[in-house]
């Protein structure tokens, strides 16, 4: 292995390995689509580099293409984000660990019970049937979640 | 052992890179100016696996890929959202002058306007909208530092890898490509001109530089008009999407 690496290729793989360390850890909300666009920035300048190889403006107009993209996703995901405030009061993200499968152990860790607001809980939501389980035929498909308080005390 | 000891070089700064991020963390275990030392040191050990130029073009990407890279450090550890967002201004800046290092000006014109002008301040504003008490119990406290740390470095390590066997492939290919050129010359001009044929009007004349604003217009406007059709319509769909989601005035404001 003696061929060096391009050095804007390094920079990038580095931006994109950042950027999934902030998505996988910080539990602001914000943040985490913060870190998400910095994996876009990794990749865009990838595909330069990658253009610029190949002597072509192929991996430009890629990268034009992650613009509009990455310009949707903000928008779309400040909305979501406003509208997820406006049900908690709050921009953490381990408020929302109850819409987890229900066979899922909870992400939250033991130091993370920090006191904040619950999100509304509806009485009457609409379920599916978790992954991998048959569903009984006899039974009806009505909201049924027995251990629903248990699974979702400490969040 | 043998791989280890011949690869130190690649895995040193990866394994420093990786403990200097989990040590700036936010959170119980973590100590900063510890954390941002081995973070500097992964970054110079990194900077002596490539290939550097020795000229101004060389030192101009040392300067941007190393304001790039400390200020995404600082982005994802800091505690205060709203310094994140303007760490991440200064990530799109450091991008915006490697795009320019890579011939690529109407992109980081395009870049920054886009990105600073536009979706960082969104973020402020919503981050001023809905945090306006400083900083709050799940910003000083992240969840799983440390095996996000060494999975994202394990990541990086197996692209940096990747990108190195490429490289050295390259250039076995190169010489290979020489000494074979002279007998089927024919054959491969042949070929270069069928691989041509399929995206012409993206390969920049010869009188053009790469990514002049004329052959990126020619480009994307004959190969790839029905891409812009169709980015032109996700863009109108996120908009109303967006106008959608967002919570009523009539609800109350937040």
């Amino acid at each position: 292995m003696n061929g060096s690496i391009q050095p804007t290729l390094l920079v990038s793989a580095a931006l994109f390995a950042l950027g999934a360390i902030g998505f996988l850890t910080r539990r602001n909300l914000i943040s985490v689509i913060l870190s998400a666009e910095m994996m876009l920035h990794g990749v865009a300048l990838a595909m330069v580099t990658f253009g610029k190889m190949h002597g072509n403006n192929e991996g430009q107009i890629f990268t034009i293409f992650i613009l509009t993209v990455a310009a949707c996703e903000a928008g779309l995901a400040l909305a979501l984000i406003l509208s997820l405030y406006h049900r908690t009061k709050s921009l953490d993200m381990d408020l929302w660990s109850a819409l987890r499968e229900d066979d899922m152990p909870s992400p939250v860790g033991h130091d993370s019970s920090a006191g904040a607001t619950q999100p509304d809980t509806h009485p009457v939501q609409p379920t599916l049937t978790p992954a991998g389980l048959p569903i009984d035929p006899k039974t009806p498909l009505t909201p049924q979640r027995p251990n629903r308080e248990e699974t979702a005390t400490h969040v | 052992m043998n791989w280890i000891q011949h690869n130190w070089a690649l895995l040193l700064p990866l394994v420093l890179g990786a403990c200097g991020v989990w040590l700036m963390m936010p959170g119980a275990r973590s100590i900063r100016p510890l954390g941002g030392l081995a973070c500097l040191g992964a970054l110079v050990l990194g900077f002596q696996l490539v290939a550097g130029s020795r000229d101004v073009s060389g030192s101009m990407f040392l300067v941007f890929a190393s304001a790039t890279l400390i200020s995404a450090v600082l982005m994802i550890t800091s505690r205060n959202p709203v310094y994140a967002a303007l760490w991440f201004a200064v990530v799109t800046l450091g991008v915006c002058g490697l795009f320019l290092l890579q011939s690529a000006p109407f992109l980081a014109a395009a870049t920054i306007i886009v990105y600073a002008g536009a979706i960082i301040v969104t973020f402020l504003f919503v981050i001023m909208l809905a945090q306006q008490a400083g900083t709050s119990s799940y910003d000083t406290s992240s969840r799983q530092p440390f095996c996000a740390s060494v999975t994202a470095f394990t990541l990086l390590g197996l692209l940096l890898i990747t990108f190195q066997s490429a490289a050295a492939q390259q250039t076995v290919d190169g010489a290979r490509a020489t000494e074979v050129a002279a007998a089927n010359k024919a054959l491969d001009v042949q070929m270069k001109v069928e691989t041509l044929d399929i995206h012409k009007s993206s390969r920049p004349l010869p009188s053009e530089e790469l990514g002049q604003m004329r052959g990126l217009g020619r480009s994307l406007f004959t190969d790839y008009l029905f891409a812009v059709e169709i980015g032109g319509t996700l863009l109108l769909i996120a908009s109303i999407g967006a106008i959608a989601l967002a919570p009523r005035r009539a609800q109350g404001t937040l």
